[in-house]
């Protein structure tokens, strides 16, 4: 077992989400960075289902009752950098605090024990379920440990060269639409000229994002099926992009969409940082994609 | 002509229109049922709304283009799919903190706004947003007023709400910017029921006041 000795800022479980269910109003959900999640999972030798811990901003402290092997991924802490560590038994495990990047992955070999819910361990932040306890964590919890293993642990911290920044100014990447036909024909181009800046109001759901020195003009539009990433522009001009556990429908129009291989860059952006959109086509996204999950195929 | 559009790198949006038509819906649900039926390599999933369906899908299995072309062949050629179930009756308590408001916006006395809100069927053309929230149709132009300046950053799930020529009912608490005329008791989200949203687009739905 694994004891809840502070629960930090705002811990959940997560793991890869319950994709599909939009149509119930479900979001999918799962690690907001999926890239520093799966090599977190790797790195202890987990499945890359098993179940780890989200720590946002300050991450908890821990302390295990038996012997364990951690990994701590995503955002920088002083304990771990993208590296598996033992815990041994009766010592605790403090992550801190998280800087630079937002969030940070705590995964446990054997992965964390909670109920499945809807096809997924993860912690559904819209309706208050799953994640073992239908909330963050919080002082006092007991996590149990799961038999969700894939392979053997690695050893050796994984490689800077195959990782993601958690640092920004942000280049994102995006795909125009689909609601183009909402804004003025030049609009994406400005955007993609502007730098926008995070607002302090970014949660699992979404960021708002606010561009100073451009001001776009979009009416409401009748209420469509939104993704993970889409750019929407508010009546006021201001942005919100939505991330894994975004809703699920939306009456403001999206101007452009950023790619699954950008979405983690997104998930360590912290208030104040500047972000700037590079408008791309599906087969550079591809690539990019390519590029990024290649990373994950290292000789063991 | 359906619009066909990327939404992102692993969805396709397919619009069918740009107004909340009984009509259009059927499309929609018609179009999701033929690709249900046919499963076209790589698509994942569907998400349908009011006069859209997004479709995601696997890149490394299938392409938008190749996609495309399977969702273009069909337009044109599919039957109407709304079923014609029952209705569902929604008891509900007409006691929401905006019904005030919302009378004096539409020079109507409270009661008038739930005679005409109440008592007429109502299509389910959506359920999204939050988890099991259901967006039903179209709502009479008499008691249609914008939604609020500002949201809640929380509604009780069974809130009854109105929003320009849309009625819909909270599933769980969440922030919201309708304007609240009531509650129901009935569950509409529930994550260990099959499926765990109580309705879906094509459903009927009656608003019975209760005191």
């Amino acid at each position: 077992m694994i004891d809840v000795i502070d629960a930090g800022r705002w811990t959940t479980i997560q793991d890869r989400g319950r994709p599909g269910l939009e149509r119930f109003g479900i979001p999918p959900g799962g690690a907001a960075d999926w890239f520093a999640a799966r090599v977190a999972n790797e790195l202890v030798g987990n499945a890359p289902d098993a179940a780890l811990l989200e720590c946002t901003a300050t991450g908890p402290t821990l302390r295990s009752d038996v012997d364990v092997l951690a990994a701590v991924t995503g955002g920088h802490v002083a304990v771990a950098d993208w590296q598996a560590v033992q815990v041994v038994h009766g010592s605790s495990l403090a992550i801190g605090t998280i800087a630079p990047g937002l969030r940070t992955y705590v995964a446990i070999r054997g992965g964390i024990d909670v109920p499945v819910v809807l096809g997924s361990r993860s912690f559904c932040q819209l309706g208050s379920f799953g994640g073992g306890f239908g909330r963050p964590l919080a002082a006092g919890d007991r996590l149990r440990l799961g038999k969700n293993v894939g392979h053997e642990p690695l050893i050796d911290p994984w490689p800077p060269s195959h990782r993601l920044p958690v640092q920004g100014p942000w280049e994102v990447h995006v795909i125009a639409g689909p609601q183009s036909d909402a804004f003025a024909g030049d609009a994406l181009e400005r955007l993609a000229a502007t730098a926008s800046r995070v607002t302090p109001a970014i949660d699992r759901m979404g960021l708002r994002l606010e561009t100073p020195a451009l001001r776009l003009q979009a009416q409401e539009i009748l209420t469509v099926p939104v993704t993970a990433g889409a750019i929407q522009v508010t009546p006021s001009g201001g942005l919100i992009v939505l991330l894994v556990d975004h809703q699920t429908s939306g009456g403001y129009p999206v101007i452009a969409t950023v790619i699954s291989a950008d979405l983690p860059l997104l998930a360590q952006a912290r208030p104040g940082d500047t972000v700037r959109f590079r408008v791309v086509d599906s087969t550079e996204a591809a690539r990019a994609w390519r590029r990024v999950s290649g990373w994950l195929e290292l000789d063991r | 002509m359906w619009q066909v559009a990327a939404a992102g790198d692993r969805a396709l949006l397919v619009t069918v229109g740009t107004v909340i038509d009984p009509s259009l819906l059927n499309e929609v649900l018609a179009l999701d049922r033929a690709l249900q039926d046919r499963r076209p390599s790589g698509l994942l999933g569907t998400v349908p709304a009011y006069a859209s369906l997004l479709c995601h899908f696997d890149p490394a299995i299938t392409g938008p283009d190749r996609l495309e072309e399977t969702i273009r062949q069909l337009e044109g050629t599919l039957e109407a799919a709304i079923p014609t179930g029952a209705v569902v009756d929604v008891a509900t308590r007409y006691d929401g903190p905006d019904l005030p408001q919302v009378a004096l916006k539409t020079n109507l006395t409270p009661a008038g706004v739930v005679e005409r809100h109440a008592g007429r069927e109502y299509l389910v053309y959506c359920v999204g947003f939050a988890p099991g929230f259901t967006y039903c149709g179209a709502l009479p132009e008499e008691i249609a007023v914008p939604r609020l300046a500002s949201p809640r950053l929380r509604v009780p799930a069974g809130s009854v709400a109105i929003a320009g020529r849309q009625t819909g009912v909270y599933g769980v608490e969440s922030p919201g910017g309708w304007n609240l005329i009531g509650r129901t008791a009935l569950r509409l989200f529930d994550p260990a029921a099959d499926p765990p949203a109580r309705f879906k687009p094509g459903d009927r739905v009656r608003f019975v006041p209760i005191p």
